[in-house]
């Protein structure tokens, strides 16, 4: 009951706003606040409860939805069923965390029609949890696709000048990606006779060979469109630019993570055999967008499209850790999509607050900030050294553990990899070179206001995090060990049974004989 | 056995199966004919609203007795008429339909309202023709229905004789539509010619590779294509629904694509041979581009509507393949009436916004004039969004479940090349959907612009209401509406 509450209190938040009159925008703000601030606290009461040592999913809701009409065989019944894994649990955490940060730092930069504003925002909670906690496929797909609309209309009304075209790209790239899913989640839901994710997982191994490569690839596409795995990451930079900073903090928190999250819970949990053998497409393109985000990022002018590029590198760490399918990689690889959250949260909140300064987000604008506003400073740099991998803070933990557990299973693509921690230092520090230091060339950067007190307060948390997942992660890990220790295991003994396989010369599937 | 003597067709019908077959049909035929008594005398002519909604209450209400029956009549009137659980639940689609597109009507007409109760008894007679087009056992009663239906809506596409687009739709729909009507009979005299009957279960067993019935089959099915909007019988859409008065454009929209398909899914379905399979789904999906190609230029919202009414048709059309290639009945009809009855209250919310808006002192049909619709009236713009976006298929709303079975059932009669191409096409449809959005969302409104306001009756804000409750109903508790369909 926990988790349900947790994920429709939202949305019942959001019919709260309803009948508020829309004039009355701190009301509006207070009610909003509220909300997200009860589910952040009930879903630390759903971490306390946790039990790390189980690999199962826990806080168990099912109720039953509607029954699939099977041909032939017997019917399948759909259940609402939600509950979470250690996998799940740290993003349904990242997400009631980070809500109540993006409602507060709204206040900055949205001032028109506030309470649309807040009630999309508010669903898309609704959305984004239920991706995370939903335990069967078809209630998986209507959150997954659902999270999408709140989005778009965020991007469209309260976007940059050019907002229509991205939030055109950004959505049919999207619905592209995930009707090719649709017709997965069909030809998996008949191919087990169970729409339950627990059975999935079990059983989907099970499967024909061939069926399993084409859900897998059905899957996988859908969530490399929203990750984004190098190439299908243009639509990323427009829509982040374009995005108002509260929609940029959760495109980057937390809608890219549902790519991810799907690709280790539909395409690497229940089909080891496949993500085996076309591991190393996934762990290439996850190098190649490592290098390729960060040449990008060195490349840019505007400092939101600058992070935007770093994301696709960062999440290039995610995808690496991933498909490495090591015990340590996929620690690493949980911990940085949480990681990247932060970081890139702060990232994009702190550009938000100068934009709202100074309305331009261009490097050649700024310039010596740090002596106009010391305060913002210290946070700017404090970000920064978290989203390079400075050891100490969080992003180093999830880097380190990616690397040293995709080492040994791809050295290659792992010594590719960390040519993109120096490339992730190169940018970022000149970055932040150019806007806090040297002489302030411009005479509107000398009477910057530095952060107010509701500006600090959004970023306290965050920073705080970042410092407490760098110094202690194991509190952290300790709640996702049993979880990816299953997936790990598994990914053993299936590498285990198809080395053995190989040597024999009977084994007629293409993928094991090319896995030689 | 034929009945000899006309008075017996009164036993026939006290039987208690024909009896409870033909209940809403007669139901419907008394409320015809009651409203068009209260159009002649002055005393009663206000209780015409209170007669259409009466009338179309106790047919609904003979249906759900049929949908309740644990074994329905089945073939009556010497295997004529059909009534089965899957011809009830059409019927309940049907009166719905019909329902809610009269409430749009109400009001509707800005230079008073001329004939009135014609226009009533015209709409609950296309709701008969439906029924008996759902229910045919036999060709010439599916004839009878047809022409039950498309009579009225010729007139009524013509109903607004001062605007000379509604009489350029009516005329266009009435001439197109008696050559497709001559197709037909033309197609089931070849049949009666080639087997001697024109009792569709006795052709079924009979049909045969000889030229006389293929031929007859394929001109059947030609005018059943041109009912249902299909490729190549759908140039007359965006024409004839944009020129008619907005609720009629509904209830053409919903209700004939229902009606028809219900006959090819229902009854006709064993007339068509299995290796015709593949020559209906490539149709379908040349539906389904033209529709989308053609929504994608429109600057009409009407006429947008339309051509996403033939991409809708076009899926449609996918299940009548996937029965064909040998999909189970019962899972296709299920497929089907979910699909169709999440696009009957989807469609009809659609057009019947459209009809309030427009109906506000100027025309607001041009995609344009809804610039700002979101701040000006904020509940219209949102249920038009649900409503456009349940029809681009999105997730927690009844399209997206529609398309979901309809794809499923296809995946399962093994044709997962059509099922992919059919997704494809469709992500081309949310491009125009979505361009309805931005306007309303994300546009200022034109400076000068007339701004729309509400002047039109309560039932056409409840009609919207209830439409968007059951788009989001169907999205969201599929199960209620399931139910009755697996007793």
């Amino acid at each position: 009951m926990l988790l349900l509450w947790i994920t429709i209190l939202p949305l019942l938040g959001a019919l709260a706003l309803v009948p508020l009159s829309p004039r009355r925008t701190s009301l509006l703000r207070g009610v909003a606040v509220a909300t997200t601030l009860a589910v952040a606290v009930l879903s630390l009461v759903l971490w306390t409860r946790f039990d790390g040592t189980r690999a199962d999913a826990q806080a168990l809701f099912s109720v039953p939805w509607f029954t699939l009409f099977a041909q032939g065989g017997a019917p399948v019944p759909l259940h609402f069923a939600l509950g979470v894994d250690g996998i799940s649990i740290l993003l349904v955490l990242l997400t009631t965390f980070l809500m109540p940060i993006v409602v507060v730092s709204s206040v900055g930069h949205v001032t028109e029609r506030v309470k649309e504003f807040l009630i999309w925002l508010l669903l898309m909670e609704t959305g984004m949890l239920g991706v995370f906690a939903a335990l069967d496929l078809v209630l998986f797909y209507v959150f997954f696709e659902a999270s999408l609309v709140p989005l778009y209309f965020i991007v469209g009304i309260w976007g940059g000048e050019r907002r229509l075209y991205a939030t055109i790209k950004f959505f049919l790239f999207m619905v592209a990606g995930s009707l090719v899913m649709l017709v997965g989640v069909i030809a998996l839901i008949y191919g087990l006779g169970s729409a339950s994710l627990p059975v999935l997982i079990e059983r989907g191994a099970e499967l024909s060979l061939e069926h399993q490569r084409w859900i897998f690839l059905a899957f996988a596409l859908a969530f490399a469109v929203k990750v984004p795995i190098v190439p299908f990451h243009t639509w990323l930079a427009d829509a982040h630019t374009e995005a108002p900073t509260s929609g940029s903090v959760l495109l980057a928190g937390v809608l890219l993570k549902m790519g991810t999250y799907g690709l280790l819970r539909f395409c690497i949990q229940p089909f080891p055999e496949i993500a085996l053998g076309y591991g190393p497409v996934f762990l290439a393109l996850g190098a190649l967008g490592i290098v390729y985000g960060a040449l990008l990022a060195m490349a840019q002018t505007d400092l939101k499209r600058l992070i935007a590029c770093s994301s696709v590198s960062h999440l290039g760490f995610v995808v690496l850790g991933l498909f490495a399918m090591t015990s340590s990689s996929l620690r690493g690889a949980v911990l940085q999509m949480v990681n990247h959250g932060i970081s890139t949260g702060l990232l994009f909140l702190l550009v938000g607050m100068l934009y709202e300064r100074r309305h331009t987000r261009l490097l050649d604008r700024f310039g010596g900030l740090a002596a106009v506003m010391p305060v913002f400073a210290l946070f700017f740099v404090f970000t920064v050294l978290s989203s390079a991998g400075l050891p100490g803070l969080n992003g180093f933990v999830g880097e380190y553990l990616i690397l040293s557990g995709t080492f040994q299973s791809a050295p290659f693509w792992a010594a590719v990899a960390v040519t993109g921690v120096v490339l992730g230092a190169i940018y970022l520090l000149t970055s932040t070179r150019r806007v806090l230091f040297g002489p302030v060339i411009l005479e509107e950067n000398k009477q910057l206001a530095d952060l107010g007190k509701r500006e600090v307060g959004t970023l306290l948390p965050l920073v705080a995090l970042a410092l407490w997942i760098g110094v202690q992660p194991n509190p952290f890990l300790a709640k996702t060990a049993a979880s990816l220790d299953r997936i790990a295991d598994r990914v053993e003994r299936t590498r285990a049974a198809l080395d053995l396989g190989a040597l024999e010369p009977a084994s007629s599937d293409p993928l094991v004989s090319a896995k030689e | 056995m034929i009945r000899q003597d006309p008075y017996s067709v009164f036993d026939a019908l006290s039987e208690p199966a024909a009896g409870a077959a033909t209940a809403p049909i007669l139901a419907l035929a008394l409320g015809v004919l009651a409203l068009l008594l209260c159009e002649v005398i002055d005393l009663l002519r206000p209780l015409r609203p209170f007669v259409f909604v009466g009338t179309v209450l106790v047919a609904l209400f003979f249906e759900f007795r049929l949908l309740g029956q644990a074994i329905p009549p089945g073939p009556v009137l010497d295997g004529t008429f059909v009534a089965s659980h899957d011809t009830a639940a059409w019927g309940v689609l049907f009166l719905s339909g019909t329902l809610l597109a009269w409430a749009y009507s109400l009001g509707y007409q800005p230079e008073g309202e001329p004939f009135r109760g014609e226009h009533d008894a015209l709409m609950l007679s296309c709701a008969i023709g439906m029924m008996l087009m759902a229910g045919a056992g036999d060709l010439i009663v599916f004839f009878v229905g047809l022409e039950l239906l498309s009579i009225p809506l010729y007139a009524l596409a013509a109903f607004q004789r001062w605007r000379s687009t509604s009489v350029e739709a009516g005329i266009k729909y009435f001439l197109l539509g008696s050559f497709s009507s001559a197709l037909f009979l033309f197609g089931a005299a070849l049949l009666y010619t080639a087997h001697g009957t024109l009792s569709i279960s006795a052709l079924a067993a009979a049909v045969s590779g000889s030229n006389l019935s293929r031929i007859g089959v394929a001109l059947v099915a030609a005018s059943l294509f041109f009912k249902v909007s299909a490729f190549p019988f759908h140039t007359w859409v965006p024409d004839v629904y944009q020129g008619s008065p907005t609720p009629v454009t509904a209830l053409m929209a919903t209700g004939t694509k229902a009606a028809a398909l219900a006959f090819l899914l229902t009854q006709a379905a064993p007339l068509f041979p299995e290796r015709g399979a593949l020559l209906v789904a490539l149709l379908a999906l040349v539906t389904i581009a033209l529709g989308n190609l053609g929504a994608l230029a429109q600057e009409d919202l009407k006429r947008m509507l339309a051509y996403s009414g033939i991409a809708h048709a076009g899926t449609l059309l996918l299940l009548v393949s996937a029965r064909m290639a040998g999909a189970d009945a019962e899972a296709t009809q299920r497929a089907a009436i979910f699909y169709m009855g999440a696009y009957l209250f989807t469609a009809t919310g659609a057009f019947g916004l459209v009809s309030l808006l427009e109906s506000d002192g100027s025309r607001f049909t041009r995609i344009d004039s809804l610039r700002g619709l979101a701040r000006s009236r904020p509940f219209a713009a949102g249920a038009m969004t649900l409503f456009l976006l349940s029809l681009g298929g999105i997730p927690a709303t009844g399209g997206f479940l529609g398309k979901w079975f309809v794809f499923a059932t296809v995946v399962r009669a093994e044709m997962v090349p059509v099922a992919v191409a059919g997704v494809l096409l469709s992500v081309l449809a949310l491009a125009y959907y979505l361009r309805v959005v931005v306007v309303m969302w994300m546009q200022p409104p034109a400076e000068g612009a007339p701004v729309p306001a509400t002047t039109r009756p309560l039932t056409a804000g409840l009609a919207t209401g209830v439409c968007a409750v059951l788009v989001l109903a169907t999205g969201l508790l599929p199960a209620l509406f399931l139910s009755p369909l697996n007793p």
